[in-house]
């Protein structure tokens, strides 16, 4: 499988630190902590987000984290270069996040609904919306939320989601657009999607 | 034809329409605002930011590497944030690195840049990486938070070039060359004074610092007790 950057990574490093990345990693196999840290400073929030979205409560989500942590640090010395570093640790995080959601027993709590009256006031509407988003994300069905944000956030393609989720490209788009008129409800709980003659009537205000 | 389904939008986000969809949605405007808020939901998905780890995450985690022998304990200790709490300590950490900083620093160091870095104690085959100390104005919280972060990042590599320097020298107890050590604990200093500019009352930035300032101040006190010479 070809190991690129996601589409949807925004990822941009500051100048200059291409150049010491190697440097750090190599720094790092050998067990030196500042490397490490170095580099959990420069990719622990990138890692945290894509965890903690996945695991979809914030209870579970440092624990995967650093299990993610962990693994790569562990195959470190595996890491040939072929990809970008933060690719290939994007990698380890999703694959290690999925696997330890399949070992617990989260399937339950997520069809609650959100709280009512969520204001959106406009001069603080990024802060808020994002805070919305987040929160209705967190009440999908896994497989719905674990294609979402592979997707519609990571910029995963479909195959590449079928090859995480061991699911057909098929299944993953169809779970795909099931989660995202979720998010619709969720998010505009006051209409009712599918039903005729009510769809568009109340447009989702952002 | 009636409304397309809410799922045949959300496919529509991504996908072409076929030619029968293209004409309902040409014709029925409600189908057209329901598409185009789907179409809103995905972008601001989309666009959502990176989040901040949890405070103490790195302190856990560390200890979980060293516990499993994926890292080994540092030469030069990293002040753990929860050491620095109090106000007042971080108030006594600013003083200190004002009087450190004009009492310990101007003049005293004859083979050193301005930017702190030695060059010309370089050892062969090292590459030292210049390491920034601009504080650039911040007017919200994003910014400074941003800031703080690549400055303790410019922290890390300061002190990463410094134990390289170490290593290549035999470690610290072995190092031969006061300059190159002094000038490595000066680059420490001057990317850790940024940050201080930058989050005056963060604690693990004022920690570092004292850490710092700290370590210079027994390297200068060993030197004028073993040297007759020395310029300061």
């Amino acid at each position: 499988m070809t190991l690129e950057a996601p589409p949807g990574s925004r990822e941009r490093p500051p100048e200059g630190w291409e150049m010491t990345e190697s440097q750090l990693i190599r720094q790092a196999c050998e067990g030196d902590g500042m490397a490490v840290r170095t580099l959990y400073e420069r990719y622990a929030p990138r890692v945290y987000a894509v965890v903690r979205r996945i695991a979809g409560e914030d209870d579970l989500a440092q624990d995967y984290a650093q299990e993610a942590w962990i693994r790569a640090i562990r195959a470190l010395p595996s890491f040939r270069g072929d990809a970008r570093f933060s690719t290939w640790l994007h990698r380890i995080a999703v694959n290690s996040a999925l696997q330890a959601l399949r070992k617990a027993d989260t399937r339950t709590k997520r069809e609650a609904p959100l709280p009512e009256a969520i204001p959106v006031p406009a001069s603080e509407g990024d802060v808020l919306l994002g805070d919305l988003l987040e929160r209705a994300m967190d009440r999908l069905p896994v497989g719905m939320r674990q294609v979402l944000i592979l997707h519609d956030v990571e910029g995963y393609t479909h195959e590449e989601i079928g090859e995480f989720l061991g699911v057909t490209s098929g299944t993953s788009k169809s779970q795909l657009f099931k989660a995202r008129a979720k998010m619709r409800d969720l998010l505009c709980p006051s209409r009712e999607s599918g039903d005729e003659g009510k769809n568009g009537v109340e447009a989702w205000g952002i | 034809m009636g409304h397309l389904t809410i799922e045949s939008l959300a496919r529509l986000v991504s996908e072409a329409p076929t030619p029968e969809e293209e004409r309902h949605l040409a014709e029925c405007s409600a189908c057209r605002i329901e598409l185009n808020a789907l179409q809103e939901q995905t972008e601001a998905i989309g666009s959502l930011p990176d989040l901040r780890p949890p405070p103490g995450d790195w302190e856990a985690l560390e200890a979980r590497l060293a516990s499993e022998g994926l890292i080994r304990t540092s030469g030069l200790a990293v002040p753990a944030r929860k050491w620095w709490s109090s106000g007042w300590m971080q108030a006594a950490a600013a003083v200190i690195l004002f009087l450190g900083g004009t009492a310990l620093g101007s003049g005293a160091f004859a083979s050193t840049g301005e930017d702190g870095l030695a060059q010309d104690a370089q050892p062969p085959g090292l590459e030292l990486i210049p390491v920034t100390a601009q504080a650039q104005p911040v007017s919200n919280l994003a910014d400074a938070t941003t800031a703080v972060n690549l400055a303790e990042q410019q922290y890390m590599l300061a002190l990463l070039q410094y134990r390289q320097i170490m290593d290549a020298q035999g470690g610290p107890s072995q190092a031969s060359d006061p300059t190159t050590r002094l000038a490595a604990i000066e680059a420490i200093l001057a990317a850790g004074r940024a940050a201080l500019r930058q989050a005056p009352t963060d604690p693990y930035v004022n920690g570092v610092l004292v850490s710092a300032l700290a370590e210079k101040e027994a390297f200068l006190r060993k030197a004028s007790l073993t040297s007759a010479d020395v310029v300061f």
